[in-house]
């Protein structure tokens, strides 16, 4: 009598809940201390002689079954790094346990001893810290962004000064070049027909370095726009003059359908017509060797939840959602694009034409150009015909006009109950096992 | 009849072979000016009909000498060609020369049969 009261007043003046279940008897407990209570919530009274399928939801008492289980089988201490139960009051207590089998030589009885910690404080602010870690990243990661974004643009705006500055040094000397080509031009002698190629190619080879120095300079120039409302449709007629005579030389047939009622777009007109015959005179290029040449322009409109579907997710950090967008494309029957060359089209002076036909900065300009429109430019392979297609999306609205790369939520994962248990059961596998 | 044209373009070698291709034609007199800061006096004595005018130049740039002309009536009413090598000059295509007024601004390299128009335009205009 004296001896048992010892060893429960001991019990019960311990900071951690202790119990016990016989498990040769439909594991019913036989200790229950007053910590135990004091965690559960459940007095002592209404705990012994019951298992936990009486105590706990059945989800519960299935997982404390097994591990009782196991630990009898393996016949030694088991470590529990947590486990969760839910009080009456529905509050979640997180406790760390220890099982350990005992087997009682006198009676003959096998039982499972439980010592539990509650570690919920700990695991709460064990909780917040990972949260307010996940705020850290993803606040480093906005500072990093910005920070490339600073780099890039000061780097725009240094090669930027740089270009326009060479752009000035290496025109006067081309200016003066060509006019002693127009000079020598005027006096050819009829009778050395190479004279008259050789300044033929003179005037030609001053005319690309110019194009060269003036693509760099587009390229890196942080002018701004004069944007104006546009009507698409007539921009195109307005272009497809420009280069009517590339589509007949090389009779390629075109075919122009624009949606009616086409929002208007806000576009700087010259610069468009540039990203526009650069896009078309590509095409032109492309089917030089095609038999059939067809050069397909169609515009429509579409509200960004559909672009984003259809496009991937790259287009929601350009638009806002709700917006409409413009979306022109224009098909070509060409050659298409290599796989080693998808990756680099937009890269500055990336061409696979021959040298002196193409300097490669089309492409990286009109991107630039359509970017600083707040749009966005792509030309990949036409899905099931030979061609490319180059696809420009443009904002309808003025005001659309910064690309902002977000970085991901911090909230969004982890924050369900299913996906937080998740984790908790992964958590247990892999630690709990170890003796 | 030729014409007096008055070049003014620190860039030596441009400006012989500008005046070379527009005395060619045979319907200009072409002097020359490298220093912009002498202009004013080349222009008082040399009375062109229109003056060609490079936009950068050091010590006095084409912008200046295009406001002593202008505050001076006698001088104020010759035509100028600006002429620039900087990229952002306003382009021009044929048909703007005819609308624009007596103040031009071509890119260089300069475009010399678009050149000789201009200069036709201005001096019937003037
Ligand atoms: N419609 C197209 N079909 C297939 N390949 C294309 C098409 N448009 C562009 N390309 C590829 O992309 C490369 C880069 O195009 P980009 O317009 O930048 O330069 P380029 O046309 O070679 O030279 P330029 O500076 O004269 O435009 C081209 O050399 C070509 O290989
Ligand atoms: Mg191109």
């Amino acid at each position: 009598m004296e001896k048992h009261s010892i060893v429960e007043s001991v019990l019960d003046n311990l900071p951690v809940a202790v119990f016990a279940k016989d498990a040769t008897n439909d594991f019913r407990f036989v200790l229950w201390n007053k910590k135990q209570e004091e965690v559960t919530t459940i007095r002592a009274e209404k705990a012994l002689g019951k298992n936990d399928y009486h105590l706990f939801s059945q989800e519960s008492a299935d997982y404390f079954r097994s591990v009782d289980k196991a630990v009898i089988k393996r016949g030694s201490l088991m470590n529990v790094p947590e486990e969760i139960i839910e009080t009456k009051h529905g509050r979640e207590v997180h406790l760390r346990t220890i099982k350990i089998p005992v087997h009682d030589a006198e009676t003959g009885r096998t039982l499972v001893v439980g010592i539990s910690e509650d570690i919920t404080e700990h695991v709460k602010s064990r909780e917040q810290l990972e949260r307010l870690n996940r705020h850290l990243v993803a606040a480093n990661q906005e500072l990093q962004q910005t920070q490339l974004q600073l780099i890039q643009a000061e780097k725009l705006e240094s090669i930027g000064r740089l270009a326009a500055g060479v752009a000035h040094e290496v025109k006067n000397p081309l200016a003066l070049l060509l006019l002693g080509v127009d000079y020598l031009a005027q006096g050819i002698h009829p009778d050395d027909p190479n004279i008259g190629r050789i300044l033929h190619q003179m005037r030609e080879a001053v005319e690309r370095a110019d194009r060269i120095v003036r693509g760099l300079v587009d390229f890196s120039s942080q002018r701004a726009l004069t944007r104006e409302p546009t009507q698409l449709a007539r921009l195109i007629d307005e272009v497809l003059l420009l280069v009517k005579h590339e589509l007949t030389r090389s009779s390629t047939k075109v075919s122009v359908r624009i949606e009616k009622d086409l929002p208007l777009v806000y576009l700087d007109m010259s610069k468009f017509e540039q990203v526009l015959i650069n896009l078309i005179i590509n095409a032109v290029h492309a089917m030089e060797k095609s038999e059939s040449k067809v050069l397909k322009i169609r515009a429509h409109s579409e509200s960004l939840e559909d672009v984003v579907k259809n496009q991937g997710a790259r287009k929601r950090e350009v638009f806002r959602s709700g917006d409409r967008v413009v979306i022109l494309e224009i098909f070509d029957t060409g050659h298409g694009i290599a796989p080693q060359d998808s990756g680099r089209l937009f890269d500055p002076f990336f061409t696979t034409k021959a040298t002196g036909v193409g300097t490669g900065l089309g492409l990286s300009v009109a991107r630039r150009i359509v970017e600083l429109h707040g749009g966005e430019l792509s030309l990949k392979n036409r899905e099931n015909e030979s061609g490319a297609v180059a696809r420009l999306i443009l904002p309808t609205k003025l005001e659309t006009g910064r690309i902002r790369t977000r970085p991901p939520d911090p909230q969004s994962e982890e924050s369900t109950p299913a996906a937080r248990k998740e984790r908790k059961e992964i958590d247990t596998t892999a630690e709990d096992l170890t003796p | 009849m030729s014409r007096k044209i008055l070049l003014i373009d620190d860039e030596v070698g441009f400006t012989e072979l500008l005046k070379m291709n527009l005395e060619r034609t045979g319907a200009y007199e072409v002097r020359i000016e490298n220093d912009s800061t002498k202009a004013l006096a080349t222009v008082r004595s040399f009375m062109p009909d229109a003056i060609i005018l490079d936009v950068v130049m050091p010590g006095m740039d084409g912008g200046d000498v295009q406001a002593q002309l202008q505050s001076n009536p006698l001088l104020a009413r010759i035509p100028v060609v600006m002429l620039t090598a900087l990229v952002d000059s306003t382009e021009l295509s044929e048909g703007a020369v005819a609308q624009a007024g007596s103040q031009l601004v071509l890119p260089k390299p300069v475009n010399l049969p678009l050149l000789l128009n201009v200069l036709e335009t201005l001096l019937v205009r003037a």
